[in-house]
């Protein structure tokens, strides 16, 4: 890709990043936008036939290693118990960023797009617009983001992320009040590395640092889409089992 | 339907299956301590999401035949691993390993698939 576009300065948002994790933007010059095209994948999880990574596969966002305060040791015992009958609808955001699907960055001038082969979309706005107000926007499960390049490397900020472990069993119990910011670069052909920070004051005691890693998904010849139209898991007990196909 | 040969295979507790993530349900349905051997012939192959399925048609020797509802990732993962809608069809004949269901219903999670001459259809990721 040879677009050309130019950094706009003094976002609050920008400011807020560099307060909180001491980045400091490059400002007021213009650069070319890399090239990430093609599908990704979290490094080793790729699903095998039973739709499950292999013995190797390592999540890193489930939270089983993250500073947890009080408050979010407690949400992750309860969670913890009641997530045997709990079904999913897709990965949701932060999980989509370490994941079993495969996905797309879509790098524009004005936004990248993230999406996934489960319908997980993030919209990475690079314009120069900030989060909206607190009072104009909601949690919801991919959360807001706003991004910008520090030449190579995708900056984003998300906030307003509705509690992860809402859309999906096993993903981290964190707060609607915390912050995230991944620093995003192409580090060879088939290479992408991601260093994510979270900030929650409600669950964490101090930073979360994940470090990740998304690798070709060599398979794909393209992403496609579907929905749950053959849904044969139903609830017994405490988990699920298979009910007979439809005739 | 043509009979076939019924094999079971309980593996050694301590070859417990490690199950992961998907992006539906839990594995805890799963018994990860066992793993079966089946073979039989195909009924239908579901390319579905959020789970595609293979009904499996199984005649052990000494019992009436039993379809199992052998259940695997996503159409979407498996197109990843170069399977396609018309990798499996009615008919044929699979050998296949499964990690069966804990309430004893004839069904599980198809960990891996070979067809009758020996083919495996595991995938190339």
């Amino acid at each position: 890709m040879n677009v050309r576009r130019r950094i706009t300065q003094g976002a609050p948002a920008r400011v807020a990043v560099t307060l909180l994790f001491g980045i400091a933007p490059l400002t007021g010059h213009a650069q070319s936008l890399p090239d990430w095209k093609g599908a990704w994948i979290g490094e080793g999880l790729t699903a095998e036939i039973s739709g499950f990574p292999g013995r190797a596969a390592q999540y890193k966002l489930l939270g089983n290693d993250a500073p947890w305060n009080e408050e979010g040791r407690a949400r992750m015992q309860a969670t913890g118990a009641g997530q045997t009958n709990r079904k999913a609808n897709g990965w949701g955001f932060p999980l989509m960023m370490n994941s079993a699907a495969p996905m797309q960055f879509l790098i524009t001038p004005d936004e990248t797009l993230i999406i996934n082969v489960y319908r997980d979309v993030r919209h990475v706005y690079t314009d120069g617009r900030d989060h909206p107000a607190e009072g104009d926007r909601w949690p919801t499960t991919w959360g807001d983001s706003v991004g910008h390049w520090e030449g190579d490397t995708l900056v984003i900020d998300t906030v307003s992320v509705r509690n992860p472990n809402r859309y999906f069993f096993s993903s981290p119990p964190l707060s609607e009040e915390a912050r995230y910011v991944e620093r995003i670069r192409r580090t060879g052909p088939d290479r992408i590395e991601s260093v994510m920070t979270i900030v929650d004051p409600v669950t964490l005691a101090r930073p979360w640092v994940i470090e990740l890693v998304y690798v070709r998904a060599t398979g794909l010849d393209r992403l496609i889409h579907d929905d749950y139209d053959n849904d044969r898991s139903e609830v017994e007990g405490e988990t699920f089992t298979i009910v007979p196909p439809k005739e | 339907m043509i009979a076939r040969r019924f094999l079971l295979l309980l593996m050694s507790s301590w070859l417990v299956l490690p199950l992961g993530l998907d992006a539906h349900h839990s594995p805890a349905m799963f018994d990860g301590s066992k793993q079966l051997t089946l073979t039989g012939t195909v009924r239908e192959f579901q390319w579905t999401n959020p789970h595609s399925y293979i009904q499996l048609v199984v005649k052990p020797d000494d019992g009436p035949e039993q379809e199992w509802s052998l259940e695997m990732g996503a159409n979407v993962y498996l197109y990843n691993l170069g399977w396609r809608p018309s990798t499996v069809k009615a008919g044929d004949t699979l050998t296949v390993t499964v990690v069966p269901l804990r309430n004893g219903q004839p069904g599980g999670l198809l960990v891996e698939a070979k067809t009758a001459d020996g083919k495996s259809l595991g995938g190339n990721p």
